[in-house]
């Protein structure tokens, strides 16, 4: 069957009454997620989980893994447009990856263009995100039809790079970031091996034999942590909304955003690609290109609506390329697609090459849904961005205890044990020194969910060459993802050391 | 940042990698086929870890020397108002609910939990937050037991 035939299947999977529902709550639940501060993709994504695990329960396996993957992808994208929201009217990202829309985009709300702001903020999100999809679907094919010829060798290298990628750009500190992947790589080898049926690392108690349970450590390490941090730390962040008065963008905004629109979305896609680098990072080189390219670079800062578009389109599209590495090589590249990965895994469903062929229903349901949901943002986001800026008020004091009711609801209802809620308090406490104190959480729970495959494909491949590790050396691709991994490390490392800075992603 | 932390972290992390190496000396050797057995990934890691945590302790050490040669005034630390006591009233009444969950069931420990994190939070509106409460207890335990058929531990047996 050709690409279009799957894509024409995948539509009729996404246009399915429920998977509908679906798309829209999640993009509805992305977007508030994206404008409330407390709680970012990564934490609204754990969070819904296991909300999405009851909802598909009367579904058959595939068909309510395509649903609850659709919902939880939608959050994903929508909290990149809900993130712009805050930026604009507040001065204050609801997420790390709207961060340099602030620069532009509050002070354009200052001069009463806080609409034109927000509305060319949801065009370019929905562009990039269209331009994201088209990128999908044109390299999923032949990329999944590459990394079937891998053998365990070439994805145990490959799965090192990925976790170097999002080490190496994960934190201020190096070492902190790779600590904190060996912890989760660590934490992956508790419970019954898999291979050899023996029990590691579980004293003798019951509850540790099938391990830890990734949903726990990235609830608590992140929703946790993140509400524990703000009851903690008390910010002053009350500050003035702005108004919005007219909603749709003149046509000199249209004019011109149109190239920068353009140009973030290609951008953010490639840089989405890469393992590593997200949201975050995509947009700031979008308006440090911006900026570049413009004729007028004094402009910018002041209100210049190329630098909202831009970076805005960038993030989107960065979110849409982030998932070619998730579905085609089952390696995921960010914080947040390596719970989407432990979202498919918990439904028996393993994203990788194969996902294509033996799944496509999810694969292409999932390509088809982000098409609907991003037209569903664009159509809610330009009446409803009033509304959106009203969630902003929610106040704290009913917020934060409502999240931790709702982790405590959502860990126990997959687990169904208070071990695991004790776990879930810890691993928030956790979560809040570590981020306080520079330790990258990201990094430990993509490990948590690549752990246990790196190590059966070495094991498979030492298997292979009874016992010699110069296997890993002597495959050529295998060689070549492991020297990629080592100077995804130490780049950065020579860079500060000849006194660059060196751009960081603290994308959560 | 605090250098105590780091100094502290990076002691816990080398005594996790040792305990890890030792325990993983004693997973019992499979009888699969393999020269590889359950063994040898967790020994390397905690290896690694000992290795990175060593490193950690340099570079904070580091640090401190360099601080303390440029004998500026001690960075300013951020003025946080934190709040240690709303905090540790949350996290005690967590543990509470925690403990308490399967034996008063789920729609009184919600309640109270969430009523005691309102009231935290910010006193007054007592009606208020018992409404939101009891709204969200009920209806979390409506939707998801009754409706879409999960189980929670409902009310109380006795």
């Amino acid at each position: 069957m050709s690409t279009l035939q799957f894509l024409a299947d995948g539509f009729a999977v996404a246009f399915q009454w429920q998977n509908l529902l679906f798309a829209f709550v999640g993009v509805i639940i992305g977007t508030a997620v994206g404008v409330l501060p407390g709680i970012g993709p990564m934490s609204g994504v754990a969070l819904l989980i296991p909300v999405t695990a009851t909802l598909t329960s009367g579904l058959p396996t595939e068909a309510a893994a395509a649903s609850s993957i659709i919902l939880l992808a939608g959050v994903y994208y929508g909290a990149m447009y809900g993130g712009s929201t805050t930026s604009i009217l507040l001065n204050t990202p609801g997420e790390s990856s709207s961060v340099v829309t602030t620069l532009d985009g509050y002070q354009m709300a200052k001069q009463g263009r806080a609409g034109s702001a927000l509305s060319i903020a949801a065009i370019g999100s929905f562009c990039a995100g269209i331009i994201a999809l088209l990128g999908l679907v044109l390299l999923a094919k032949p990329l999944s039809s590459v990394a079937l010829k891998f053998g365990p060798a070439e994805y145990f290298s490959l799965m090192l790079l990925g976790l170097a990628a999002v080490s190496g750009l994960a934190g201020r500190s190096i070492t902190k970031a790779l600590i904190m992947t060996v912890l989760g790589l660590m934490l992956g080898t508790v419970g019954i091996d898999a291979v050899s049926g023996i029990e590691r690392f579980t004293f003798g108690q019951p509850m540790l034999f099938s391990g830890i349970e990734f949903l726990t450590i990235a609830v608590g390490l992140f929703a946790l942590g993140e509400v524990f941090k703000t009851i903690l730390e008390k910010s002053d962040d009350d500050g003035q909304i702005a108004k919005i008065n007219r909603i749709l963008p003149t046509k000199q905004d249209l004019k011109d955003s149109a190239v920068p629109i353009a140009r973030g979305s290609f951008l953010g896609f490639f840089i989405g690609v890469l393992p590593g680098a997200g949201a975050t990072l995509a947009s700031f080189f979008s308006y440090i290109t911006e900026k570049k390219f413009s004729k007028t670079p004094e402009k910018f800062g002041k209100g210049h609506i190329a630098g909202v578009a831009g970076p805005e389109s960038a993030n989107n599209a960065a979110s849409g390329g982030a998932m070619i590495p998730l579905l085609t090589l089952g390696i995921p590249g960010s914080g947040t697609t390596a719970i989407l990965m432990g979202a498919l895994i918990m439904y028996n469903i393993q994203p990788g090459p194969l996902l294509f062929d033996e799944h496509p229903e999810v694969a292409w349901g999932l390509i088809a849904s982000m098409f609907i949901g991003n037209l569903m943002l664009l159509v809610l986001n330009m009446p409803l961005v009033r509304i959106f800026a009203k969630v902003i008020e929610t106040p704290k004091k009913y917020l934060l205890p409502i999240i931790i009711a709702i982790s405590f609801f959502g860990v126990y209802a997959v687990q169904y044990t208070t071990f695991d809620l004790y776990l879930l308090l810890a691993c928030g406490l956790l979560g809040y020194l570590f981020a306080k104190n520079d330790y990258p959480v990201a990094p430990l729970v993509l490990a948590l969910v690549l752990g246990p495959m790196i190590e059966n494909n070495m094991r498979r491949a030492l298997t292979i060459s009874n016992g010699d590790f110069s296997i890993f050396m002597t495959k050529p691709l295998s060689l070549l993802f492991l020297i990629v991994a080592v100077s995804w490390l130490l780049i950065p490392l020579f860079m500060k050391m000849r006194g660059k800075n060196v751009i960081i992603n603290e994308e959560e | 940042m605090s250098q105590t932390f780091d100094k502290i972290s990076s002691i816990v992390f080398f005594i996790i990698g040792i305990l890890f190496v030792v325990q993983a000396t004693q997973i019992s050797d499979s009888a699969y086929g393999s020269t590889v057995g359950p063994k040898t990934f967790p020994l390397g890691l905690g290896i690694i870890l000992v290795l990175l945590s060593l490193r950690l302790l340099y570079e904070t050490w580091r640090q401190a020397v360099k601080a303390r040669l440029a004998k500026g005034p001690q960075s300013p630390s951020k003025t946080f108002s934190i709040e240690i006591k709303k905090f540790l009233i949350l996290f005690i009444s967590a543990i509470a609910y925690v403990f308490f969950l399967e034996i008063v069931g789920y729609v009184i420990t919600t309640f109270i939990f969430l009523l005691i994190g309102f009231q935290t939070m910010e006193r007054g509106k007592v009606l208020f937050s018992v409404i939101i409460s009891a709204a969200f207890s009920i209806g979390i335990y409506y939707l998801f037991s009754v409706i879409l058929g999960g189980s929670l531990p409902s009310f109380p047996t006795f």
